[in-house]
């Protein structure tokens, strides 16, 4: 593995994922979340958590750059952004067992397919084209 | 696709059952202490069929990440995925504690049982899918 250009890839999907999930969920989808607000932090409450999204972030984007460095040793931005797009379903998954459980929205939960399924697409995108080994190794199958 | 179909069936049955053994029954009492955050019951058990919808998505995306780059590596390369993956949902519980107020407790024995469950989902795939290697080599 290609620690340099792993830790490059890293650093810029949280970039990414952080950024995306501000303006996604934060900003575009700050109404239709204050819909149902008993089930959010109140603003100060939040700001004391802060510090859980940002760990949040840092695992989801480390792991995910796992997962494509292991899955897609060659990189690149397709492969990527397939893997990327898997994983996100993996996650729409869960917000389909959210909405069931939680009093979401319709809406809400909507906003959250097509964000979770951007965000992991281009983050996936980013990393495969970061992270692209030059070694012959690269091509081989993982775990094989 | 025989044993792709297989993997998916016997993941899905596995994921339903274990999470309304986990989820439903022996960690009913720690959910019912942030009932503010869930649906009334009645109301939960008319939207079940998500329930059911949301934990097909997720064999099925488990078993497709699983058979595009891991299949060779048997039951051990399962057990890898669905630690990582497990990992990246916890990520997304820290995210969620952040934003809104579930216990702690809550969310530490949900990711306790999610890594079982997603282990365990690892071996069952990894060890069916192993048998279809084999039979083509």
């Amino acid at each position: 593995m290609d620690w340099k250009k792993f830790f490059v890839a890293f650093v810029a999907a949280f970039g990414f994922i952080f950024v995306f999930g501000f303006l996604w969920y934060g900003k575009l989808m700050h109404g239709v979340h204050q819909e149902v607000p008993a089930l959010w932090r109140p603003e100060a409450e939040f700001g004391n958590h802060f510090s859980w999204l940002i760990f949040g972030h840092i695992v989801m984007a480390f792991f995910l750059t796992l997962l494509c460095s292991k899955f897609v040793p060659a990189g690149g931005p397709g492969p990527c952004a397939h893997l990327g797009i898997l994983v996100a379903l993996v996650y729409v998954g869960n917000d389909f067992i959210m909405y069931a459980v939680q009093p979401i929205t319709m809406k809400i939960l909507c906003g959250w397919i097509v964000g979770d399924l951007i965000m992991f697409g281009v983050a996936g995108a980013i990393i495969g084209t970061i992270y692209k080994a030059n070694s012959p190794l690269a091509s081989q199958i993982p775990n094989s | 696709m025989k044993r792709f179909v297989l993997a998916f069936i016997a993941a899905f049955i596995f994921i339903f059952l274990w999470g309304w053994f986990y989820n439903g029954t022996l960690l009913k009492d720690v959910f019912a202490e942030a009932q503010s955050l869930f649906r009334p019951r009645e109301e939960m058990m008319g939207l079940f069929h998500w329930i059911i919808i949301g934990q097909a998505g997720l064999a099925l995306s488990f078993v497709m990440i699983y058979a595009s780059g891991f299949a060779g590596g048997g039951i051990a390369a399962g057990v890898r995925l669905g630690i990582m993956l497990e990992i990246l949902a916890v990520s997304a519980r820290c995210a969620f504690y952040a934003t809104q107020p579930f216990p702690a407790k809550l969310l530490v024995l949900i990711s306790i049982g999610g890594f079982i469950e997603m282990i365990v989902t690892g071996v069952i795939v990894g060890a069916i899918y192993k048998s279809a290697a084999a039979r083509t080599s």
